[in-house]
């Protein structure tokens, strides 16, 4: 069992995506998108998945050493509302080869800050 | 070919827009997170200026990447549980000849090779993606 953890200043990533538009897709995934952008505080959920995906990678380890990618590491939402880590192409080799079978998620976010918790089990 | 200092020249240009901070600041040895108090997130806003100014494209982790990579290494040859062999460690000081060797020993953790980065380390990143991707191709 393995943990990462990350925090991200809101103000920071709204930023990024708004000098460099053009690469939103290169860290979020078109479901993870379409998801912030219809909430009303959008940045603060942009920034919870950011720290979701940095956590992952944290929880994984060496991810870069593997070409894993920011799209690889999706953030969904269940139907009750929780959300949880969707992975996909690298990921999912990295996680047979770690032994993980899932990550347990918890994401927490305000004005300022977006935190993310990951448990790889 | 792109000069070195021409490279420089755009490089300084974009971390004073991305971090904010005074262009007297950013010298070739000044370390991006200790020296310029950058966070993970600004590198990713630099790596975009850059790829923007100098029209290419920058592969996430290239460095970590080029050790394993260097002379057909196995993984388990320079990383064992994600931190630097003694082979690692000497590898990667060959890497980035612009960083303090004593900062890269046996044990550094891989994750952590960010934090060695330098205004110089970029220039070389791009440098090296500009020879091996040239311009307008």
């Amino acid at each position: 069992m393995r943990i990462g953890t990350d925090i991200v200043a809101v103000s920071r990533i709204k930023k990024l995506l708004t000098t460099h538009s053009e690469s939103t897709g290169r860290i979020f995934t078109r479901n993870e998108i379409e998801y912030c952008r219809q909430k009303k505080n959008t940045y603060e959920h942009f920034a919870a998945r950011f720290a979701a995906k940095e956590s992952v990678m944290k929880a994984v380890g060496k991810g870069w050493l593997q070409g894993l990618n920011w799209t690889d590491i999706e953030v969904i939402n269940l139907p009750s509302g929780a959300p949880c880590i969707c992975p996909h192409g690298t990921l999912k080799r990295l996680m047979q080869q770690a032994h993980i079978s899932s990550f347990l998620l918890s994401l927490s976010h305000c004005k300022e800050y977006a935190i993310a918790m990951v448990i790889a089990q | 070919m792109v000069e070195e200092q021409e490279i420089f020249e755009k490089v300084k240009e974009s971390i004073v827009e991305a971090l904010g901070v005074d262009e007297e600041e950013v010298t070739p040895t000044a370390t991006l997170f200790e020296d310029l108090g950058a966070e993970s997130l600004d590198l990713l806003d630099i790596v975009f200026r850059l790829e923007k100014a100098f029209g290419i494209k920058i592969p996430r982790g290239g460095i970590q990447q080029d050790i394993i990579a260097a002379e057909g290494m196995k993984e388990d040859e320079v990383l064992v549980d994600g931190a630097l062999t003694a082979l690692g460690a000497q590898k990667l000081r060959e890497r980035m000849p612009e960083v303090d060797a004593a900062r890269i020993y046996e044990g550094f953790r891989v994750d952590d090779i960010p934090t060695l980065f330098t205004v110089q380390t970029f220039v070389n990143i791009v440098k090296r993606v500009l020879e091996e991707q040239p311009r307008g191709h």
